[in-house]
């Protein structure tokens, strides 16, 4: 008699500017391994790229970065890319963004539910990541405390560790994370991949190849509207995070990669 | 128009391929953008050659899954392709000698442009003729990452004649890896340190270890590989069974080829 599994639904928040085989591994990694805990089964992926407004250095319009991922994603039969957050007039906080996911999950499933009957269990909505996102709650103005609260003790995390970062010290350092600590999920990645989208964009203004990096289709994509050059990495660039100014702290130096 | 000739470069990489990783295509990206970026050469061709069954590697599995596999990942590529060659042969062949045999066919295709005469005696006459000549004009370089540089090294893995070969006479382009410095390695080697002007080191930034042993590992696991290797190899080789804990252990008590041919032979 098999053990009922909480079905999951994964959510990646972030630039993807642009998105790289290295996010979509992120899934491939957290599914398996909520998997392998016997509790969950995951039934969805969502890839939410972050709105215009966020004002991170480099970043491209939304609408090349929904369209890059869709690209990416059309091939996955698990993972879908959603535009609501960037399409969103103001940057929006990540846990707004979770709680309307989750609100469009669970109406989704209630309508299904006669559908599926060997589970009643309640589906959950957790956040996907990687190591160095756990290290942004230290950064004064960044998050708000109960916004953290819930994002770790209602919703969850479920973190990827990727080259030398140790998840795990984040959480030790954290009072709020360790006391949630049962709510982070640590991934391993064995594979030793540092390819991110800022190398990538490092090699493509640099006239470097990328291919098997991403996508034949996003590396097309990219050339045909001529992304990502030396003018693309400097907007934004004497820019404020929208985040540190909306959430109203002493103005911070926008985030480097 | 003043200047210097550009050479032009064929990469041959040999290897085991079991399977064929994303790692491995960029190898050759890495590799083309450097030689280009040095002004010197143009890349025309990339050659996979995966390595015969007599190879006796542990968990090497059939050549001729190795070979779709790699045609497979190469078919998105417009200048990367697989040549079987290698894999045919009954008995492993040395590195060198399929080193040999490309360049041979590469200066044999470039001469038989205009050449009617297909006399084989007549054809290998004419390349060795023009084989000094051609030197400046095409070369084979061979593609590798720094561990197989250091495998000089490992006694009675390789004949101190066929590196000389392979550094001296073509070239060696070689991608290291996180944790290795080839530089040091070449120092400490009085032959390779000779030909250094023909190795070419290429740095990878940006750590892309996707080793093939990891991923059969995942693939016995039942791990998703996805985006580590190009979706059809992932479907072929879930459509043909391949990379089980069985398939792991082929070869297991069996002496490498290279080590069991030179065994008993002294190395410099």
């Amino acid at each position: 008699m098999a053990a009922r599994r909480v079905p999951l639904v994964l959510l990646a928040c972030g630039s993807f500017n642009p998105i790289t085989n290295q996010h979509m591994r992120l899934f491939e990694l957290a599914r398996d391994h909520m998997h392998s805990t016997g509790q969950y089964q995951v039934v969805g992926g969502i890839v939410s790229p972050v709105s215009d407004s966020y004002g991170k250095q480099g970043l491209v319009l939304a609408k090349h970065r929904v369209a890059m991922a869709e690209l990416a994603l059309q091939s996955s039969n698990w993972v879908t890319v959603d535009e609501w957050e960037s399409q969103q007039p103001d940057w929006t906080e990540t846990v707004v963004t979770m709680r309307y996911h989750y609100r469009r999950i669970l109406k989704e499933y209630e309508r299904s539910v006669g559908m599926h009957n060997n589970s009643n269990l309640s589906p959950q909505l957790k956040l996907l990541c990687g190591a160095d996102f756990l290290d942004t709650f230290k950064i004064p103005g960044l998050w708000r405390d109960d916004h953290v609260e819930e994002l770790v003790g209602h919703f969850g995390l479920v973190c990827v560790s990727r080259g030398e970062l140790q998840p795990e010290r984040a959480v030790h350092e954290s009072d709020l994370l360790s006391y949630r600590r049962h709510n982070i999920f640590h991934v391993r990645e064995w594979v030793k991949n540092e390819t991110s989208a800022t190398e990538v964009r490092r090699a493509l203004r640099r006239g470097l190849s990328v291919k098997y990096l991403l996508p034949d289709s996003v590396i097309e994509y990219i050339h045909q509207h001529n992304l990502y050059t030396e003018d693309s990495e400097m907007r934004n660039k004497s820019a404020v995070l929208r985040p540190l100014v909306k959430q109203a702290q002493e103005p911070v130096k926008s985030l480097d990669d | 128009m003043e200047g210097h000739s550009i050479t032009k470069v064929v990469l041959l990489a040999c290897g085991s391929f079991n399977p064929i990783t994303n790692m491995h295509m960029r190898m050759f990206e890495l590799a083309r953008d450097h030689l280009e970026d040095t002004g010197q050469y143009k890349v025309v061709r990339g050659i996979i050659s995966p390595v015969g069954d007599a190879y006796k590697k542990k968990g090497l599995i059939e050549a001729c899954h190795r070979l779709e596999m790699t045609r497979l990942a190469t078919e998105s590529s417009d200048w990367v392709m697989v040549d079987s060659w290698e894999s045919l042969q009954p008995e492993w062949v040395e590195t060198a000698k399929v080193v040999r045999h490309h360049y041979e066919e590469l200066l044999a295709s470039e001469q038989n442009i205009d050449d009617v005469d297909t006399i084989k005696y007549a054809k290998k006459r004419r390349i060795e003729e023009n084989h000094h000549k051609d030197r400046d004009e095409l070369q084979l370089m061979l593609l590798c990452g720094a561990d197989v540089l250091e495998s000089f090294g490992i006694p009675n893995m390789w004949k101190q004649e066929d590196i000389a070969e392979i550094v001296g006479r073509h070239g060696l382009v070689c991608i290291t890896r996180s944790n290795s410095d080839p530089h040091k390695f070449i120092h400490q080697s009085d032959l390779l340190w000779k030909y250094r002007k023909n190795i070419h080191i290429v740095r990878e930034w940006v750590t892309n270890d996707i080793s093939a042993t990891h991923v059969r590992r995942s693939l016995r696991r039942g791990q998703s590989v996805r985006y580590l290797l190009a979706d059809s190899v992932i479907h072929y080789i879930k459509e043909h069974g391949l990379y089980s804990s069985e398939s792991e252990q082929k070869n297991a008590d069996v002496v490498l080829a290279p080590l069991q041919r030179y065994t008993g032979a002294s190395s410099s």
